[in-house]
């Protein structure tokens, strides 16, 4: 029983990761068809804007010891500033460009991002001790659950709430949802497209900052590639829970970070290192089952 | 095949003006060039034989690949098995088949092989894959890259796991990585004239209607994903003998974005954007690298911050693809026309 | 007064002109029916005034201001409001929200309430299904959905691209005999495209006819249709070779 409920928290603390971290995709995704590649160096630069430019080993926060109620905001709009800026620095520029030109420009961009850091902070991960009161453990139902995964979880459940209340009870929130299903319509109808585009991005940044944070305080490292590996399993989760469904993508952000977990399990020793080979081999499946992912919206383009 | 004599004359003279172009630049600095810059040349050749393999299949079919630089792993590894010599294989490499420990192969029949590896691999996988379209494809092919690292980073008594698999016989020089990046061009081009690729561009660009037409997109698909995963591989061995020094994070993420990115800088549809883009990233790279070193203005040297030269390819990319969104070449090809000049010339129309 | 005018529009796709040269007037309160054969340019006429397509030349006009090349909103921000081919209701969202997103430009919220509850007056099936996804209305609900939808945008004209397109004959009646009684209770102006001049013919109206991406025709609905020029402008036939 205590086994499971780790295992569980373990499941559930991973899958919160991509499934903010999808939810981030997915975002932007609806509102512009753009699979954002510099959402994960959104995650990093979050991070290192924590920190004072230095290519040596030794970290100096940039803000000093400040209290939780300034650090967490500060990260989170400071991935909101970077994902808004690159809107309107670069993809609005593209407007009109074709997906492939788009997911290129992004990769361009995050390649920009990460150089510059690289420049700045040099590729040594730096130690960080950020919120050191979640390295704890704390005890749920006889079992030793890290607080962190208690925290990350909860913290997920509260965004998705938060998130879910702004897209169903605003005004920005039912723009944002009808300009994922018909942008055009939704134009033709008043909604402003750059509003709209600059609101996701904006969103998107935040959930980035968040994720940085999260990762961050479970590793005590801040590393240039540290966004690259979630980013890279949100996006895989945006495609199978189907892409221009948010709710899809949260699924399978934690459908993946479950199936990670259980596969650690239950695969032969032997075979663990291989896990994501295993991983990577069932999306392949899932994508031949169900093309179009797994909650594709039914009625988006149905005419009768 | 009636067609293809004319359709063979009118377009010879793309690949001729693309390998002549490679082949002039590949004299010229084995003329005048130093050691690093000829360095320079053999890399920009096995990223056109790389690009050109990609292009195959995405410039025919549409599909965006994130795949097939798991297919250059692919070959460059079986090349690394093929050529180590024995000695060292018996040592690092214990868990290959007792024929590959015990024997040495030269190189163009190792290369051969090495290439039909990842031909055979996407034949296998491929009847799966072509199923998909759009960006379900897209992100099929990426899982099977991931697969790919994964398995390499850890099947450590076969691929020596994360750790550098070496002692390859450093074969490729200029001429060697010119002839394989000529052959490429040859192979996209007689591809892109086939009956099977002017299908698979009639069934990107009208998909319905190439359909109705008896076109079996999955079919067509699969022989260009074969072919593209050859022409790959063979960039791999290229690549494993140039270096002689080979770890599968080589083959991941940031070599696939290099090379889709200098596909699309170049121009996605056509042949010769695979090419050009190829080159001009190339020159971008080794400019930004010499300014990384300083140059001479009057009498100090002007230098860009080190690490500088990665955020201009960057800003330079972005750059171009705002203003010229289809690519530098758009969808056109460059052909020689009968009043012998080299024009720009449109393949297919623009939508 | 003149509420729209187009002059000289064309709209290119590529290298294929789907609109050359066309010209159209529109009355305040009037209703202008444009039809043609399929291909003929109407959407591409409609997508070019809501600004959705941009056009290669000529000019467009609302209200006396010059509105080519602008952004869609801000045209439906200027008071048109287009109602596309193909029923684009939000499927996944309700009806209600819909209808919401149609009053979403306007400032006042009070308006909009009492706007909501007037639509629901002329609309009692959509108020029924008003918290149902729009995605499950049957085609003629749809139909009616966009056109409160766009009312609720408190248009001064209203664009409406084949309103008929894949609906039974007698639903086709029911959001016409709709669009009249609205004409009449709001004074609405009224450009409306189909395929066929019968509903022009029977509403009532001018009509133009486009071929070919070239308006052809152009006058009283129920005079062309009645002299026969409609039907040899439809299928090409100039004046000077009549069939047989």
């Amino acid at each position: 029983m205590t086994a499971v409920l780790q295992i569980l928290f373990d499941a559930l603390s991973l899958g919160s990761l991509y499934a903010l971290g999808a939810l981030g995709i997915a975002l932007i995704f609806g509102v512009m068809r753009l699979v954002n590649f510099a959402h994960g160096d959104y995650i990093s630069f979050s991070i290192f804007a924590l920190l004072w430019p230095t290519t040596a080993a030794t970290t100096i926060l940039f803000l000093g010891q400040v209290p939780p109620a300034v650090l967490i905001p500060f990260v989170i709009l400071i991935g909101a500033g970077v994902s808004v800026l690159s809107e309107i620095l670069v993809f609005r520029r593209l407007r009109d460009a074709n997906p492939a030109t788009l997911m290129i420009a992004s990769f361009a961009l995050g390649f920009v991002i990460k150089n510059l850091l690289l420049m700045l902070y040099s590729s040594r991960p730096k130690s960080l001790s950020i919120l050191p009161g979640l390295a704890q453990q704390v005890e749920i139902g006889g079992a030793r659950i890290p607080l962190l995964q208690v925290v990350t979880v909860a913290a997920t459940i509260v965004i998705l709430i938060a998130l879910t209340a702004f897209l169903k009870r605003t005004r920005f929130g039912l723009e944002m949802r009808a300009a994922a299903q018909d942008f055009t319509m939704a134009r033709m109808l008043g909604v402003r497209a750059n509003r709209v585009i600059l609101l996701a991005f904006a969103i998107s940044g935040m959930l980035a900052g968040a994720i940085g944070l999260a990762i961050v305080v479970q590793t005590g490292t801040a590393d240039i590639n540290m966004g690259l590996s979630v980013m890279l399993v949100a996006f895989i989760a945006t495609v199978i829970g189907g892409l221009g469904s948010l709710y899809g993508a949260v699924v399978a952000g934690f459908l993946i970070g479950g199936a990670s977990v259980l596969m650690q399990v239950i695969l032969p020793l032997d075979a663990r290192p291989f896990r994501d080979a295993f991983v990577y081999a069932l999306v392949i499946v899932v994508l031949l089952w169900r093309p179009q992912g797994l909650f594709a919206p039914r009625t988006a383009k149905q005419r009768v | 095949m009636t067609r293809a004599p004319s359709i063979m004359a009118k377009t010879v003279s793309t690949p001729l003006i693309l390998i002549a172009i490679l082949a002039a630049i590949a004299i010229a600095v084995d003329a005048f060039g130093s050691g690093p810059l000829a360095r320079t040349v053999i890399e920009m050749l096995i990223r056109v034989v790389l690009v050109v393999g990609i292009w195959i299949f995405v410039g025919n079919s549409g599909i965006i690949s994130f795949g097939h630089v798991g297919f250059m792993c692919l070959g460059a590894y079986a090349a690394a098995w093929l050529t180590i010599p024995p000695m060292l294989k018996q040592i690092s490499l214990r868990g290959l088949p007792e024929f590959l420990l015990e024997n040495q192969f030269p190189f163009w029949p190792s290369a051969l092989a090495a290439s039909l590896l990842p031909a055979v691999f996407a034949l296998i996988l491929g009847p799966v894959l072509m199923r998909l379209a759009g960006i379900a494809a897209s992100i099929a092919t990426f899982a099977m890259l991931a697969v790919i690292n994964t398995v390499y980073s850890n099947w450590s008594t076969v691929t020596g796991g994360t750790s550098s698999v070496i002692g390859i016989p450093t074969v490729t020089d200029v001429w060697i990585a010119l002839g394989m990046a000529s052959g490429a061009i040859v192979i996209a081009w007689l591809y892109a004239i086939s009956r099977s690729g002017l299908a698979l561009r009639a069934a990107r660009d009208e998909a319905i209607a190439a359909q109705a037409s008896g076109v079996n997109i999955e079919r067509e698909r699969l022989i260009a994903f074969v072919l593209s995963a050859f022409v790959c591989g063979a960039a791999g061995v290229l690549y494993a003998h140039f270096l002689g020094i080979i770890t599968p994070d080589a083959f991941f993420l940031t070599a696939t974005f290099v090379a889709l990115s200098m596909l699309v800088v170049g121009g996605i549809n056509s042949l010769s954007g695979a090419v050009i883009g190829v080159v001009f990233i190339s020159v971008i790279i080794q400019l930004l690298r010499w300014m990384e070193r300083g140059v001479q203005v009057g009498e100090t040297t002007v230098a860009i911050p080190s690490g500088a030269q990665e955020i201009a390819i960057g800003l330079v990319m972005i750059v171009i693809l705002i203003f010229r969104p289809a690519g530098l070449l758009g969808n056109r090809e460059i052909v020689w026309t009968s009043r012998r000049e080299p024009r720009v010339a449109r393949t297919q129309p623009a939508e | 007064m003149t509420l729209l005018a187009v002059e000289g529009l064309s709209v290119r796709y590529g290298q294929l002109t789907a609109l050359r040269d066309a010209s159209l007037m529109l009355d305040e309160g009037e209703t202008l029916f444009v039809t043609g054969p399929n291909g003929a340019g109407k959407s591409t006429l409609m997508k070019a005034i809501a600004g959705v397509v941009r056009p290669a030349a000529g000019c467009i006009r609302l209200g006396g201001r010059d509105i080519t090349g602008e952004a869609p909103e801000t045209i439906a921000r200027l008071g048109f409001s287009m109602v596309p081919e193909g029923r684009q209701v939000f499927g996944e969202l309700t009806v209600d929200e819909n209808l919401r997103l149609g009053a979403g430009m306007r400032g006042d919220r009070a308006g909009a309430a009492r706007d909501l509850e007037s639509v629901f007056e002329s609309f009692p099936m959509l108020k029924e299904r008003r918290d149902g996804a729009a995605g499950l209305l049957s085609g003629g609900q749809q139909q009616m959905l966009v056109i409160a939808r766009a009312l609720m945008t408190r248009p001064r004209l209203v664009a409406i691209d084949e309103p008929s397109l894949g609906l039974a004959p007698l639903v086709i009646d029911q959001v016409y005999e709709l669009l009249l009684r609205l004409r009449a209770e709001r004074r609405l102006t009224l450009l409306v495209v189909e395929q066929s001049s019968t509903r022009a013919t029977m509403t009532g109206g001018r009509m133009m006819l486009l071929r070919s991406g070239r308006v052809v025709l152009e006058g009283d609905a129920r005079e062309l249709n009645a002299s026969g020029a409609v039907e040899r402008a439809y299928f090409g036939y100039s004046d000077a070779e009549e069939p047989a």
